[in-house]
């Protein structure tokens, strides 16, 4: 338990730090919102003048932190000027959107990675091994705008087997009452199996194209961790005693290698949920990615800031997170001797 | 085996039973029309701090102006807006006195809010005196002359009366523009506060308005959905029931989604994509040069080398217009360069130059000016503009080493090259603008004149700016034109920016919509669209 509190305690300064940095870095960007923001033709300077003092942007930098920092502690993350909407009920709106996408991605890439990449590592050279090969060159090589305009191409428009590719529901559903913001989830919840067979067709093909690339680091991973342990001498001796090769692999080797994998997964998860703007733009999917890069491109203060603090804040659970994984896959880390 | 019978295939086999019920089969498909664009509005209030282009797409549509401009048709049948008629909307008449400084508007009798309420002269004034109490609203009005509550009367319940201190040419334009939408006034004003007297909080996100379409609901950056409102008075009634507007940021996806027939319009398509649609011929592909708007490239006359005239006529001279014109904008929009050097060529402006590639002529003038051997500068551009600046860039690069001027590409991070212009701080470069009035002097006023960023290249001939200054309320047609005639002799001459062309607005469309207006403020306008 003092493992956890310990750990936990340990959050805080970093996300005290995470409101400096993010405050400081969006400060320190070059271009001035005032001017960007007067964007008529008519604007002259004191249009300017004018939109930076409602901006609140004429204070010095030390008070506009002190006021970003007392708005924050009201759970105010600001009003962005792109979107017209408050950080937060954006935020609150598209992180659902981004985590069911996640998840789902994630799912099929663990599902399609860890048994290829054991697979692979069970046969070196054999064909499979060549096809994870190439799965995972591939997939790390073809960029996720290409891969998904290509099943687009494919399964859409030719084919006509996948909805169109726009949005997570299709436009004239009516929304379940939003409980997680997760669509698949709340559908269910409402008992509408209609809405949610359209929000699975919906999310297949951007989960699929996202989780083609997350599946080469993956799959890569897991074939050099099972190689190095199944070479390795403990192995070895399972084998000479006639243990069941189920067990070889499974109880033995993979629960061994699972520590690099866990490690690798976790750096993939926080990847996909923040940074996969290509994704959602061609599926014009409603996520915080391009939500955080459209207000980085309009030189919009708040969203980026607010984004900045969520994803570090869920960067930081999820290391929680795989810390505990560790501990439970491994006792020999020590970490849950405390507990 | 072709792409139908495949669709056949796979109904038999089940696979279509799968498919959502799509738009496109919807009962209601004649009345219903979807649009698809880049990005959606960050507010409903036309006036604000950054408020986007969208928005004037949501605004438009929602709310009625007094006045409009009228429509004409272009030479390939495309209905276009036509800036020197100016028709009443939710004023039925209006007169302007012979001296031109007070203009009386009549409203239509019997024009009524979406909420059912009249009407009235007191939301009219509350609407104009909005506008010229807001900053961003304010600028733009002074450019018609209207800067102070105190110019709208209020005469009776159907009527308001606006004088001008002088005969202003831009008064009337001004109300036909964007920024004067007519209020509820007695619904906007519950939701105004003491800090916020304009209601512009509420504004920004709610519609109270009596133009024809209602605003049905809005999931920011995702859709919208608009229905007519049936007791609209200011027109002819719609052709489309319901709107059903999503944002899908990626091109290609608009694009497929319209050439598989699911949706009926999709709009800022890129200029390459534009091509091959029409190619194609599956769907409609409308490109109207955006009057008004262009492209160019500027130079900081105030700096050296560019202070040099000769040395902004060597460049003139060296860009690979052409080549630049077709790799880069595919031909889609109005060439501004080529045409009569050194005089105007009607009094229309922006039009084009009178500069050629002529490496020859470039490389004399370039060593005229003292830089035989040429010299180093760099080119920025916005990465926003990319697909049309990048190669842009790389032939002006390539041209101008031909006659020894080397140049650096400077690619700017998006929303950065504005603050660069404001200091005055990059030397060279590619940007693009638009004026939404098409009177020669307006344009000249707000891109070679004056101390703003919008002076592209910081242009301070004291001729030129007296000759601004005059025509700014000159109403002598003649002596009108012969000073426009100067100007645009001296933007040829002298070319403190070089214009390369007005960029089309292409917009794709299902063969059976018609009806498509292009718009000044280049953005849908969807009372005149119908099916077929």
């Amino acid at each position: 338990m003092g493992f956890l509190v310990g750990r936990l305690l340990g959050l805080v300064p970093t996300l005290a730090g995470v409101v400096v940095v993010t405050f400081v870095l969006t400060h320190l960007l070059p271009g001035d919102p005032a001017v960007f923001f007067a964007n008529s033709v008519t604007a002259d300077a004191a249009t300017i003048a004018a939109v930076r003092q409602k901006l609140g942007l004429d204070l010095p930098l030390w008070q506009q932190f002190f006021v970003y920092v007392g708005q924050l502690a009201h759970g105010d993350l600001g009003q962005s000027i792109s979107t017209g909407q408050p950080v937060a009920a954006d935020l609150l709106q598209r992180l659902p959107a981004s985590l069911e996408l996640t998840l789902v991605a994630f799912a099929i890439a663990i599902a399609v990675a860890l048994p290829l990449g054991i697979a692979a590592a069970l046969r070196p050279g054999s064909l499979l091994d060549h096809v994870c090969r190439v799965l995972s060159t591939a997939g790390v090589s073809l960029p996720t705008f290409v891969s998904g305009l290509l099943l687009i191409y494919l399964l859409y428009y030719l084919l006509g087997w996948a909805p169109e590719p726009i949005g997570r529901i299709d436009p004239f559903a009516i929304m379940p009452p939003r409980i997680t913001g997760l669509l698949l989830i709340d559908t269910l919840l409402a008992g509408d199996t209609e809405g949610f067979g359209m929000a699975a067709r919906q999310i297949v093909l951007p989960a699929v194209t996202m989780a083609l690339f997350a599946l080469a680091p993956l799959a890569r991973m897991t074939r050099a961790a099972m190689l190095g342990v199944l070479s390795s001498e403990f192995i070895r001796t399972a084998r000479a005693n006639g243990l069941r090769r189920r067990t070889i692999i499974v109880s033995y080797a993979l629960r061994n290698a699972l520590l690099p994998i866990v490690t690798t997964l976790g750096m993939i998860f926080s990847n996909m949920l923040g940074a996969n703007v290509l994704v959602e733009r061609v599926f014009a999917w409603p996520g915080v990615g391009s939500y955080a890069l459209d207000s980085l491109i309009s030189l919009d203060y708040a969203p980026v800031q607010g984004f900045m603090l969520v994803m570090a804040g869920i960067f930081v659970l999820v290391n929680f997170v795989i810390d505990l994984l560790y501990a439970v896959i491994d006792p020999r880390t020590g970490l849950l001797t405390h507990a | 085996m072709n792409r139908r019978d495949l669709g056949k295939l796979a109904a038999a086999a089940g696979l279509m039973g799968l498919a959502p019920m799509r738009w496109a089969h919807a009962q209601t498909r004649a009345e219903s029309l979807r649009v698809l664009s880049e990005a959606g509005p960050n507010s409903f209030d036309p006036i604000g701090v950054g408020v986007n282009r969208s928005a004037i797409q949501a605004h438009w549509n929602t709310y009625d102006r007094l006045l409009s401009f009228g429509t004409q048709t272009r030479p390939d049948g495309t209905l276009t807006f036509d800036y020197y008629k100016i028709e009443g909307e939710l004023a039925e008449r209006y007169e302007v006195t012979d001296d031109g400084k007070t203009i009386t508007l009549h409203l239509r009798p019997d024009a009524t809010f979406h909420d059912g309420s009249p009407v009235t002269a007191e939301d009219v004034k509350w609407s104009l005196d909005r506008v010229v109490n807001t900053p961003v609203g304010k600028s733009q009005f002074s450019t018609g002359s209207m800067t102070s509550a105190d110019q709208f009367t209020v005469v009776d319940a159907r009527t308001i009366r606006i004088t001008v201190p002088r005969a202003d040419r831009f008064t009337l334009p001004n109300l036909a523009g964007t920024y004067p939408v007519i209020f509820n006034s007695k619904l906007a004003k519950e939701h105004a506060t003491a800090a916020d007297p304009w209601a512009a909080e509420w504004l920004k996100t709610n519609v109270a308005g009596g133009g024809p379409f209602k605003l049905d609901t809005h999931t920011p950056g995702q859709s919208l959905t608009l229905s007519r409102f049936d007791a609209w008075k200011n027109g002819a009634l719609p052709g489309f029931r319901r709107v059903l507007w999503q944002m899908v940021p990626n091109a290609q996806t608009r694009r497929t989604s319209l050439e598989r027939g699911d949706a009926d319009i999709a709009q800022d398509l890129p200029p390459q994509d534009a091509v091959s649609m029409a190619q194609e011929g599956k769907v409609k592909v409308v490109g109207v040069p955006m009057s008004g708007a262009f492209q160019f490239i500027g130079m900081n006359n105030t700096k050296a080398p560019f202070d040099n005239v000769k040395v902004r006529q060597a460049i003139a001279y060296a860009l690979p217009y052409q080549q630049m014109f077709d790799a880069a904008l595919f031909k889609r929009g109005q060439p501004l360069f080529g045409g009569k050097p050194n005089e105007a060529d009607g009094t229309q402006f922006p039009q084009p130059l009178g500069y050629d590639t002529d490496l020859g002529k470039a490389k004399a003038l370039l060593t005229e000016a003292g830089f035989p051997v040429g010299f180093e500068t760099t080119f920025s551009f916005e990465l926003s503009l990319a697909t049309v600046a990048e190669p842009v860039s790389l032939l002006v690069q390539e041209s101008l080493a031909k006659i020894g001027i080397r140049v650096t590409i400077n690619k700017v991070p998006g929303g950065q090259l504005g603050t660069l212009l404001q200091n005055k701080e990059v030397p060279f470069f590619f940007e693009g603008s638009a004026a939404y009035f098409a009177d020669p002097d307006y344009f000249f006023r707000i891109f070679y004149n004056g101390p703003t960023r919008w002076n592209f290249g910081s242009y301070a001939n004291p001729e030129f700016q007296a000759l601004v200054e005059k025509t700014r309320f000159e109403s002598d047609r003649a002596a009108y034109e012969a000073d426009v005639t100067r100007m645009i002799n001296l933007a040829k001459q002298e070319v403190p920016i070089i214009l390369l062309w007005q960029p089309a607005l292409d917009t794709g469309m299902q063969k059976s919509v018609e009806g498509y207006k292009y718009l000044f403020h280049r953005m849908l306008e969807l009372r005149s669209l119908k099916r077929a």
